[in-house]
């Protein structure tokens, strides 16, 4: 069977490695689109998203996100817009707004892999210092980078060797069995 | 001098940002940041040190592995990073010239 989407999940891989090569100004363009096209519970679009192509502010990005290994020529910074989320009743700690990330990311991982381009997430950055390079509004959160650019053809060994992670070894099928 | 002001400002904002990421993460990410940091100095001076501190800048420290981490192989790991530190060990006897101290 030939899918496009499965095969696109397939064969998906973060990209750690990344040549100098800039992203074009399009193709980040139709990334925040897929963006704007990812789940959203309720339809309430609490994340804003901030995209970044300039150099230096790359590099500043890089000094204090020790979780960057790559040099990405582009990042998509996805943020909670928490006075919209408390306009909504929701408290910051609400697991939604962090699931809503995670579809995010996915949805704009998906679309960078369907043009070309390489592209992995970072957590591992000081929300504080962060901020205060991006200026970023009061009561916005940056919570994700996608850091992106072209995938070097050689990348750094994962964290963990491939162990035999199956979709069956991930997967209960229906009810527990009750305790004896 | 080995270290520009800029290149000192990265390496301290990784070092202070880390300290604050570390609060949130992985106990076993506390190696890996410091490696990193490693490599990030090691980047920065590695063309203007001596050939005996760039050559373990090139070599035993480019071998420990960027992403690895305990969990995966514990024995594996303190076995690669003792490399490491022999080898950083090495490097100081012989910068510091020890060996050739009068005694």
């Amino acid at each position: 069977m030939t899918n496009s989407v499965l095969e696109a999940i397939r064969t998906r891989r973060m990209a750690r490695a990344l040549t100098a090569e800039p992203v074009d100004r399009a193709d980040l363009e139709e990334l925040l689109k897929a963006a704007r096209r990812a789940p959203s519970a309720g339809n309430r679009r609490l994340h804003r998203f901030v995209a970044i192509q300039d150099p230096l502010t790359l590099r500043l990005l890089r000094m204090v996100t020790p979780g960057m290994f790559q040099r990405p020529t582009a990042i998509v910074v996805i943020c909670i817009d928490g006075g919209r989320a408390e306009s909504f009743g929701m408290r910051p700690t609400a697991k939604g707004l962090y699931v809503d990330v995670g579809t995010t990311a996915q949805t704009v991982l998906l679309a960078a892999h369907s043009l070309g381009l390489g592209a992995g997430v970072v957590t591992s950055f000081s929300q504080a210092a962060v901020s205060a390079v991006l200026n970023l509004p009061e009561g916005w959160s940056p919570e994700m980078f996608i850091c992106l650019g072209h995938a070097a053809p050689v990348q750094p060994a994962g964290m963990r060797p491939r162990g035999n992670v199956t979709w069956q070894t991930l997967t209960h099928w229906e009810r527990f069995p009750a305790k004896e | 001098m080995v270290l520009s002001e800029d290149e000192a400002l990265e390496l301290l904002a990784f070092l202070v940002t880390a300290a604050r990421t570390q609060v949130d993460e992985a106990a076993e990410y506390s190696s890996l940041r410091l490696l990193t940091a490693a490599g990030r100095l090691a980047d920065a001076i590695v063309d203007r040190v001596s050939p005996d501190t760039r050559a373990f800048l090139t070599g035993p420290l480019k071998q420990a592995p960027d992403l690895a981490v305990r969990s995966a192989d514990p024995a594996g790991y303190a076995a690669s990073l003792d490399a490491v530190c022999r080898a950083v060990g090495q490097l100081l006897v012989d910068h510091f010239r020890l060996d050739r101290r009068a005694t």
